[in-house]
């Protein structure tokens, strides 16, 4: 057991905002990055090897999470989140797929995850789209909302039926038969798209069969929270610093507002909920990284306890800086934006509450006898 | 980062199963008497110190295993996974443990550390005064230098286990208030036996019913000179180590012991009705349960981050402020749940849940001390402004 982060991840770390400090506008300007721009900095990112998951000497969960954590201090636009996911997701099946999508994996290329459908909640395993049998092959049918970053992105993984069960099917962006509408975004910075599946190819090979398909989703699941919940940890820590910059400098009374208890313990509140939430992710990454059996009940804390907390420091920061935070060149409410949206991504916190709560209520016959005659307050 | 058991370390891990296997005293209730309780617990701890569970991470050469500090976190999970108390003498392992092993002399160490890890002698802390809490500099308690000691007078208050304790780690001032020095500069840590002449412990009722804290009056108590700790002057500075430690390590055991009390309201919540079906099958009680449960592990993940490093007797920074409210705000929540949870059932009691009730309402009493003990909730978000965010001062 070793609760410290590794030399390699620290200097990961530092790498990758370096790396991002160079070839991304700051905050305030981030509505303004081109396409251009986007390209560039997922080049450089891919470069740097944050696509290179798994094996022996690639990327586990915690190491991703430190970069989509840099990613969100940022409000950097690229397709990570979904690329590497599904990277993650598929890793143990690969030799069942295709030689086209073991190729495409194996690169830098990006990947869109099109999972939930319109009007599923923040989570859903019962896809409505549908992957067919046909003669020799598979046709995707259905419809998807809330598909991040399609543009960037060559590959789709979308969550469908096969056989009545849910799975994940693989397949190019370019297919014939999907048909692709922009859709407007409440991060503006996250370009977003709705997809429809019109009879688009797939080969068999790249619909994992219904038992390998559960536990790709699984850990679709466990990986994708982590990594949303690392996003939102690490815009939410931008935001509190932004906040905490102001209340140095910001007078009234003739005092800084930061003199003032309401405001100190407003914002020590919210460093509170920066700090153990980042805690968390970490220790569930970790977990997942372990392969423990607990890693996606980790992973259901984490995301449930910084869908609320990530929140409520961008509130938190909106509140330090008064009217000016409500002017949209201000970036306050870009981290706000980025924080929702990643809040409703892989379940929200009401939906693993429920997780963890059903959970609870099973295992709870497993409760050791001596657990609830010795204790004492 | 890596949480998976080296091989060494799931040896550890056995070795912890098959003591507590052998342990006749798991799975029987404790004593309610608080005197009886204390006894069975203190050989409890005795029995865990024999085994190498207490101190893993202090020097050997203090009876300590010498471990690195990771072992204490695995011994923490067994004990908590098989439901076991808490090591009665938390004071002397959490509090003023550390700080007797950073600041003691070496005949100090010898002399205090092995008994405070085989709870043959209970520790308590002499900090807060009537008119000195959150302010602890405006302490009044006087320790005046003589030729082989000092001699103390003055009234601590709120001191925890006072009555049990042996010793007693006391702030006191050791120089008049001096307009050209801070005020916190003229106060000395010493420690105190109880047993000196001039020492008068007053238990105090709490509002659970139990009188687990007292005040404490010094009457001209001679204490020798040997019994200062670290050098004259430096009592803030250990003051404020000491605190790091009762507000950040102490959270090791808190949240182990939070999580054996998760799994006794599950199992209340089995055992209890509502409108005919188990409360555990109520979605609202699995949600909240769910909301108890995130609290207490993000403590736990919380603690894992920062922690680890207090352990091996490293620095205590501003950061146990931050520890410190999650860990009453975790037990705040989960004894919170389990009064809502029980709610009704708490005033209808059946004889047979009598006792259950009576834990439930106890814990759910205690916990609202959780944010003011070892400095209050306001008290950590004001060194957390100052010293972590740095933001200007008023
Ligand atoms: C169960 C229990 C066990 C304890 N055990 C011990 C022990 O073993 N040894 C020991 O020495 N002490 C012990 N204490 C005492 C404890 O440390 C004090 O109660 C605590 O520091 C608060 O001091 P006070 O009670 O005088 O409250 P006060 O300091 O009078 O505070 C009253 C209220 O004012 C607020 N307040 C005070 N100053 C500020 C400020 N600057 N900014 C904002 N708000 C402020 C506080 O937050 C609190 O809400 C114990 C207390 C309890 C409840």
């Amino acid at each position: 057991m070793d609760l410290e982060l590794s030399d390699e991840q620290v200097w990961l770390s530092e790498s990758v905002t370096t790396l991002l400090e160079r070839a991304w506008p700051p905050p305030e300007a981030v509505a303004t990055a081109k396409d251009e721009q986007r390209r560039r900095v997922w080049d450089r990112l891919v470069e740097f090897g944050a696509l290179t998951i798994g094996a022996e000497d690639g990327l586990g969960a915690a190491e991703l999470c430190l970069i989509a954590r840099a990613l969100g201090t940022r409000l950097v636009s690229v397709p990570f989140l979904g690329s590497a996911a599904v990277r993650m997701a598929v890793a143990p099946f690969l030799e069942r797929m295709s030689d086209e999508v073991n190729d495409a994996l194996a690169g830098g290329v990006g990947v869109s995850l099109a999972q939930l459908e319109p009007g599923s909640s923040s989570w859903f395993d019962a896809p409505a789209t549908e992957a067919r049998r046909t003669g020799e092959g598979l046709e995707l049918h259905g419809e998807k909302v809330a598909v991040e970053h399609v543009e960037a992105a060559d590959w789709l993984a979308v969550v469908a039926s096969l056989d009545g069960q849910p799975t994940l099917a693989v397949l190019p962006t370019s297919a014939t038969g999907v048909i692709r509408e922009t859709r407007r975004s409440f991060d503006e910075t996250i370009p977003l798209a709705s997809l429809r599946f019109d009879g688009a190819q797939l080969s068999q090979r790249d619909a994992l069969a219904p038992a390998l398909g559960d536990r790709a989703l699984e850990r679709l699941g466990t990986i994708g929270a982590l990594l949303a919940a690392a996003e939102a940890v690490g815009a939410a820590g931008a935001v509190l610093e932004l906040a905490v910059r102001y209340a140095a400098e910001r007078k009234q009374f003739g005092r800084a507002i930061g003199t003032f208890q309401a405001l100190r313990h407003l914002l020590a509140d919210m460093y509170v909920r920066h700090s153990s939430g980042w805690s968390t992710v970490l220790y569930a990454a970790a977990s997942l990284d372990d392969d423990a059996d607990d890693a996606a009940r980790n992973a259901s804390v984490a995301k449930a306890y910084v869908s609320r907390s990530a929140r409520e420091i961008a509130h938190g920061a909106l509140q330090a800086f008064g009217g000016i935070a409500f002017t949209a060149e201000h970036p306050a409410h870009r981290f706000l934006r980025r924080i929702v949206v990643r809040e409703r991504q892989f379940g929200d916190a009401a939906h693993h509450e429920r997780i963890l709560g059903a959970q609870l209520a099973t295992r709870a016959g497993a409760v050791p006898r001596a657990l609830a005659e010795a204790s004492l307050p | 980062m890596r949480l998976s058991l080296t091989p060494a370390e799931q040896q550890l891990q056995e070795e912890v199963r098959t003591f507590l296997d052998s342990q006749p005293h798991l799975g029987r209730r404790l004593p309610h008497a608080l005197e009886d309780r204390i006894e069975a617990l203190r050989e409890w701890q005795r029995r865990c110190h024999e085994s190498g569970f207490v101190g893993r991470a202090w020097p050997q050469e203090f009876g300590g295993a010498g471990r690195p500090p990771v072992e204490q976190i695995i011994v923490d999970q067994e004990l908590a996974a098989a439901g076991a108390p808490e090591f009665v003498n938390v004071v002397g392992l959490d509090v003023l443990g550390p700080s007797l092993l950073r600041f003691g002399r070496d005949d100090q160490r010898r002399r205090y550390i092995p008994t405070i890890l085989s709870a043959e002698e209970i520790w308590c802390q002499g900090f807060s005064e009537p008119e000195a809490g959150s302010d602890l500099a405006a302490l009044r308690t006087r320790a005046v230098p003589r030729e082989d000691g000092f001699v103390i007078s003055g009234q601590k208050t709120w001191v925890s286990w006072g009555q049990f304790a042996r010793w007693c780690g006391v702030l006191a001032r050791t120089a008049d208030p001096s307009p050209y020095r801070p005020r916190h500069r003229d106060i000395s840590m010493l420690i105190v036996d109880m047993r000196s002449p001039g020492i008068e412990v007053r238990p105090m009722t709490q509002i659970t019913g139990h009188a687990e804290f007292c005040e404490l009056f010094l009457d001209d108590v001679v204490v020798p000179r040997e019994n200062l700790l670290g050098e004259p002057g430096e009592g803030w500075k250990i003051a404020m180590y000491t605190l790091g430690h009762e507000r950040g390590t102490a959270a090791l055991p808190r949240q182990v012991k939070l999580r054996t009390w998760l799994d006794r309201l599950i199992r209340a919540a089995c055992a209890r009705e509502l409108d005919g079906g188990a409360l555990i099958d109520d979605p609202r009680a699995q949600t909240a349960l769910a909301q108890a449960l995130v609290a207490v592990e993000v403590l736990r993940h919380h603690a894992y981050r920062s922690v680890g490093e207090f352990l091996g007797g490293g620095a205590v920074g501003p950061e146990s402020s931050t520890v410190k409210l999650l860990m009453a705000e975790a037990e705040q929540r989960l004894a919170g749940t389990a009064l809502e949870l029980l709610g009704a059932s708490l005033q209808e009691a059946t004889p047979e849940d009598a006792g259950e009730n009576e834990f439930w309402e106890e814990t759910y009493l205690y916990s609202r001390a959780a944010s003011v003990y070892g400095g209050t909730r306001q008290i950590q978000r004001n060194i957390i402004a100052d010293r972590v965010l740095r933001l200007p001062e008023g």
